[in-house]
């Protein structure tokens, strides 16, 4: 796909300041029934939509066709119209949260510049469609992981309301294109993805009173406890956390890098690592792994010779799976944080009780995005709210943390309200 | 194999590291190829966890037929295990690599420090230095000619774990010794730049005429140009002099690309791109690799090493080479590693050119399909890695 230039970003965003002014004048509810619209289009596997990312996604990302299809149905599952508008109620309705009727209101900025990252095609979605929600155009910054999905967004929201996607443009431009980028974040809002370094770089470019909501990398892990691990459960355990780790081949944010299971039992560990390693060797043959660039297979292979000989020095570390398999788990000695290569790698940590947890998990809470949690019993209950102390802004069984509620509040903050100024009317 | 195998193996590299060198330098493979097998049964022997890493793979002495062969361990084991082919009351000297306190750093112990220095020089010479080679290693030079070293590294008394100062420090001592260069020295102490002496130094050669050849990390060069920079210094340094430079700018506040770097070395020190040569080398490494500028000046800049270190630029999913032309990962074979592991795969991604490689960098574009990850900034956190 061609760049765009600094002039041809600059088109862009006076495009949908007009846009953003008919917008205003629109009754919210109409803009919000649009949207619901194209997210039940969306669920449809033969919409258009659908149809254009199974046909364009793998080329663009390297995702299997096979992941896509199956990524995408069980991410939008639950992403329904009705979702939408119950998350809309939730974050800007006055009585819903506890706000006197009328008397607050919420207000979108006059434009919204989305800066996009990574390659998964859900979270691309709602970051298009939230500023539209609160009545802020968006000026779409593609990653480049993924030129294509923001493009098939914009076309979605055009084919239910053609006015409504006169307010989405979509560009693309080099990351050193200085001018282009300067133009793109003078926006009143910016929401911005990426890595850390990058949104320190950015932050700078958005100074007050602009609005800057950032997302950075985040990590997800899943915590075991013995019920989930005994001979019975197991079976059952296995696959839902594979399918977790190669759903997008583990390069989202939501991914688990790494299972952490609190047992004392040394051989239920190793029959952990054993049964991941089935798992992901059964899974393989379903949705097989995508395409890895040269860095990503050079980390895998190095994190992976690395265990192997860490193993070969009479520790406690075993690794399953061979060189070629597109896969790896490593069965660690401890739970020190090691590098973590995605694409399908992982690895089992002891912990030798719930005490220990904290510890275990300590240089990982800044970035914990997601935390599976099974087999604790009666106490999942005081798990989950360790794990939410600990910094996690979702916790799910396994085998769902590919498919976050609409409303899950991504890095802790609303899907709507970081785009909102807030104005109270008080009674004269 | 016993002790005096190993003997008979540091002896054979030894004498082939004394050889006069020539700009040609002849590879014999037939010579490496042999002395690379003999130190993989050395070595699978004498570091069990090696024994087994690489027996788990299939490869023993009696598969491995060729260098090509021998299994690699990735530079990062360093960090955690000690990989050494002697018995650990035999340690004279550990290198380790560079960083934080935080994290862990890698560590090669050493029972001999012969070979390390041995292989130091010849590279260095014929690399920086290659109108010394008469066919032989430098001869006599006269004085008028004989280039200065100033070193952007402090001395191997204040930094004895850092290969790099320690390589510093056998040139300096080898070359003044075969009186093959001018009055020279180290101009970081205390873990600072010692601008002033520095450009006392490079003054006072500028005024006898004398070429220098200044070294040091790239990082250490941005800190002496963004001083000259600052004072509005611009150095004329005299015809002949050329520039080493070393190493990244990982964890530091300032990154230049070394198209950059170079840019700034000639505007402030008028060292041209012709004249600046980078040294690829790593603390797990008894050899060094360089640029060729300077050894075949005209031809293509490419990284070129001695005869008895091998680059081999593998696919890390099938660990096979890869077509010529295409990025691989960079493995080094160094016969000068007898102590501790000859085989290491680094952490970086080259590509073949002509008769050497360049290197492409550590992770172009990592950051592009993963939204997961701030990896460096949390393994920092946690004191590991």
């Amino acid at each position: 796909m061609s760049s765009f230039r600094f002039g041809d970003v600059a088109a862009a965003r006076a495009r949908i300041r007009d846009a953003g002014r008919a917008l205003r004048a629109r009754p919210r509810g109409e803009v919000l029934d649009s949207l619901a619209e194209v997210l039940n289009r969306w669920r449809e596997p033969s919409s258009k939509a659908r149809r254009s990312l199974d046909l364009s996604l793998p080329e663009a990302t390297g995702f299997s066709r096979e992941m896509v299809r199956a990524g995408l149905a069980l991410a939008l599952e639950r992403w329904t119209g009705d979702a939408f508008q119950a998350v809309v109620r939730r974050e800007l309705d006055p009585g819903a949260r506890g706000s006197e009727p009328g008397r607050t209101l919420a207000v979108g900025f006059e434009a919204t510049s989305v800066l996009l990252a990574g390659a998964l095609p859900t979270p691309t979605l709602l970051a298009i469609l939230a500023p539209l929600a609160v009545g802020s155009p968006a000026l779409v910054r593609t990653s480049s992981g993924d030129p294509v999905t923001a493009r098939v967004v914009a076309s979605s929201i055009a084919e239910v309301d053609p006015k409504l996607g006169a307010c989405v443009e979509v560009v693309q431009f080099p990351a050193g294109d200085r001018e282009a980028l300067e133009v793109f974040l003078s926006a009143e809002c910016v929401v911005a993805s990426g890595s850390n370094a990058t949104l320190r770089a950015i932050a700078p470019l958005v100074p007050p009173p602009q609005r800057l909501v950032a997302y950075g990398h985040r990590v997800s892990i899943t915590v075991l406890g013995p019920e989930a691990l005994t001979s019975t459960s197991l079976p059952q355990t296995c696959p839902r956390v594979a399918l977790d780790i190669a759903l997008w081949d583990q390069l989202g944010c939501l991914s688990p890098i790494a299972v952490y299971a609190v047992v004392p039992d040394r051989l239920a560990i190793d029959q952990l690592a054993s049964g991941l390693a089935s798992a992901l060797a059964q899974i393989e043959q379903e949705l097989p792994r995508g395409r890895v660039p040269i860095t990503g297979a050079a980390a895998f292979a190095r994190a992976r010779a690395d265990a192997e000989l860490r193993g070969a020095a009479s520790r406690s570390v075993a690794v399953y799976g061979t060189a070629q398999d597109p896969w790896c788990v490593v069965r660690e000695d401890s739970a020190e944080l090691r590098e973590a290569p995605m694409h399908r790698f992982v690895r089992v940590h002891p912990v030798a009780d719930l005490a220990a947890l904290p510890t275990a998990l300590a240089a990982l809470s800044p970035y914990l995005a997601a935390v599976a949690i099974d087999g604790f019993g009666l106490e999942a209950r005081s798990v989950a709210q360790l794990m939410a102390e600990r910094g996690a802004s979702r916790v799910c069984p396994p085998g769902r943390m590919q498919a976050p509620p609409l409303g899950w509040h991504h890095d802790g903050q609303g899907i709507l309200t970081p785009l909102c100024r807030f104005s109270d009317l008080e009674p004269d | 194999m016993s002790d005096a195998a190993r003997a008979a193996l540091d002896a054979k590299v030894l004498a082939w590291m004394r050889e006069p060198a020539t700009l040609e330098w002849p590879q014999e493979e037939e010579r490496f190829d042999q002395i690379a097998r003999e130190l993989f049964h050395f070595q699978f022997d004498h570091c069990p966890p090696y024994g087994r890493f690489c027996a788990r793979q299939g490869r023993t002495p009696a598969t491995v037929t060729t260098w090509r062969d021998v299994p690699a361990v990735p530079s990062g084991a360093f960090k955690e295990l000690v990989l050494r082919s002697f018995a650990a009351d035999e340690v004279v000297h550990v290198f380790r690599t560079s960083g934080t306190s935080a994290r862990r750093r890698g560590e090669l112990q050493l029972d001999t420090l012969a070979l390390y220095e041995a292989s130091v020089l010849p590279s260095f010479v014929l690399h920086l230095l290659p109108e010394l080679v008469r066919g032989a290693l430098p001869g006599p030079v006269p004085a008028v000619a004989r280039p200065r070293l100033r070193i952007l590294a402090p001395t191997p008394l204040e930094a004895p774990d850092s290969s790099l100062s320690h390589m510093f420090g056998v040139l300096l001592r080898a070359l003044s010794l075969q009186d093959a260069i001018g009055p020279s020295g180290f101009d970081v102490a205390g873990g600072e730049l010692r601008f002033e002496s520095w450009l006392h130094a490079l003054e006072e050669g500028m005024a006898h005429d004398a070429p220098f050849v200044l070294c040091g990390t790239a990082f250490a060069f941005v800190h002496a140009l963004d001083e000259l920079a600052r004072r509005g210094v611009r150095l004329a340094l005299p015809a002949g002099s050329r520039v080493l430079e070393t190493g990244g700018f990982k964890g530091r506040t300032r990154e230049l690309s070394r198209e950059a770097l170079y840019t700034l070395i000639e505007e402030r020190l008028c060292v041209p791109p012709a004249r600046i040569v980078n040294q690829y080398g790593m603390t797990e490494l008894a050899s060094q690799f360089h640029d060729s500028v300077l050894r075949f000046s005209g031809a293509p800049r490419r990284k070129l090493g001695p005869p008895w270190a091998r680059v081999r630029l593998v696919d890390p999913t099938t660990g096979n080479e890869v077509p010529r032309g295409e990025v691989g990962v960079i493995v080094i074979h160094d016969l000068g590693n007898t102590g501790s592991v000859s085989a290491i795969e680094t952490a970086d991604l080259g590509r073949a050119i002509a008769d050497g490689f360049e290197v492409i960098g550590r992770e172009p574009g990592a950051e592009a399909r993963g939204c997961s990850l701030a990896m460096d900034e949390m393994l920092a956190g946690a004191g590991s890695a």
